[in-house]
């Protein structure tokens, strides 16, 4: 299977920098997935939850507040506000799935993709 | 001829005064690190945020010969100019705050045609103003300390709202950057109107790139107010890197001098209580040659 870089930096640093095989966006004009081999496209992100497929076929979600999307051929590359990585051991789990929903709590954005965003980080939770 | 016991208590004065200008310059040279550390971290953002800013002005740029934006619009005569500096909030670090001011000072003579506004981030430039009565139509007092993107984007927002409605030609930010564990330098940065030198037009070809929201108005005024908050964020870091890193020196200098005046002082005692001596030992001898 193909694989595409995907870069998630914040102004605190860099959250994720890896090889992925899919990843699904929350864009502010709907969510979209993303392939290798995508066309270059350039979206602003709403508040949500970034989902990513590792090459080693794991599923990492992020939660992120705002930002951008620029996607090239074999580069992704998401520039946000602020973002929690919901993923290690149980313990540092729990402490990320708090930290994604007060991050979340503070978006400014709209009710609707607050909810859906929570809901997801609530699912994610009750899943592990 | 001084007195002995006073000047022992002068050594151990200042003895004590150079632990602590050498604890100070500990405590600081371990958070130049870690500011140092945050601020290279950071570094990535504003890399890609500024590559990004790049390829959408390029975009444009293309359409219609000019960035045909508010944020790019260079006012020739500016009638009101915001300056925003950052300064520390504590002293003992050498002239890191006094050059802000300086430079401050040096803008309001350059704007003096214009109606000048000025925003304080940091104690020692804010108290430097308020006992000058120069007013200030923002200030922020614990924010260089600890810097935070979300207080910084919310203290320049307004400026840039002001911005928006035309209330503001232009806003200068100032402050002391970071350069290496040695040299500070002080940064003049222009954040509105965007200068478009910044932004460089490589020609990339753009000609696939879609973009959503399909509005280039949306995405790009929401792309310079995320700049914006950034640049402002990250002249915390880098002020922040600066101070530690000026206040280092600033120790590291109070230490030499106060072992340097240590070495003075105990010459000063040793003459002093050899002259005790000499002059004890004249007493006795021109009392036993009395007795003769």
């Amino acid at each position: 299977m193909e694989l595409m870089k995907l870069e998630i930096v914040t102004p605190h640093g860099v959250i994720f920098d890896d090889e992925v095989k899919q990843v699904t966006l929350p864009g502010s004009e709907g969510e979209f997935g993303v392939l290798p081999k995508h066309s270059t496209i350039l979206s602003l992100l709403n508040t949500g939850v970034i989902v990513i497929d590792t090459k080693d076929n794991k599923e990492i979600s992020v939660a992120i507040n705002s930002g951008y999307v620029k996607v090239e051929e074999d580069r992704t590359l998401c520039i946000v506000d602020g973002a929690v990585a919901l993923s290690g051991d149980d313990n540092n789990l729990a402490k990320a799935i708090e930290e994604a929903k007060e991050l979340l709590q503070k978006a400014t954005q709209s009710n609707m993709g607050i909810a859906t965003a929570m809901s997801k980080v609530e699912h994610i939770s009750k899943t592990l | 001829m001084a007195n002995l016991k006073e000047i022992k208590r002068k050594i151990s004065s200042v003895k004590g005064t150079q632990k602590t200008t050498r604890a100070m310059k500990l405590v600081s040279s371990a958070k130049l690190k870690r500011a140092e550390e945050v601020a290279k971290r950071s570094k990535v953002y504003a890399l890609k945020l500024t590559e990004l800013l790049n390829e959408i002005a390029q975009k444009m740029n293309n359409s219609s010969g000019e960035i045909d934006n508010i944020f790019f619009y260079e006012n020739p005569n500016p009638k009101v100019v915001d300056i925003v500096f950052v300064s520390a909030d504590k002293g003992l670090c050498g002239g890191f705050n006094y050059q802000t001011i300086k430079r401050v000072n040096k803008l309001r003579k350059e704007y003096s045609n214009a109606t000048i506004r000025l925003s304080g981030i940091g104690k020692k430039g804010i108290a430097f103003f308020r006992y000058n009565n120069i007013d200030m139509i923002n200030q922020i007092e614990d924010l260089s300390a600890s810097p935070d993107y979300d207080k910084a984007s919310k203290f320049i927002s307004t400026l840039v709202e002001d911005f928006i409605q035309g209330k503001t030609d232009k806003i200068i930010l100032v402050y002391n950057g970071y350069v290496n564990m040695i040299t500070q330098e002080i940064v003049e940065q222009q954040l509105l109107p965007v200068d478009s030198s910044t932004v460089e037009l490589k020609s990339v070809s753009m000609s696939e790139l879609e973009v959503e929201p399909d509005d280039d108005d949306t995405i790009i005024d929401a792309l310079v107010k995320k700049y914006i908050d950034y640049t402002m964020y990250y002249a915390l870091l880098n002020s922040l890197a600066a101070e530690h890193s000026a206040r280092m020196q600033a120790m590291d200098a109070a230490t030499n001098n106060a072992g340097e005046m240590v070495k003075k002082l105990t010459v000063k005692y040793n003459k002093a209580r050899q002259e005790a001596i000499t002059t004890e030992l004249i007493e006795i001898i021109s009392g036993m040659e009395s007795l003769k």
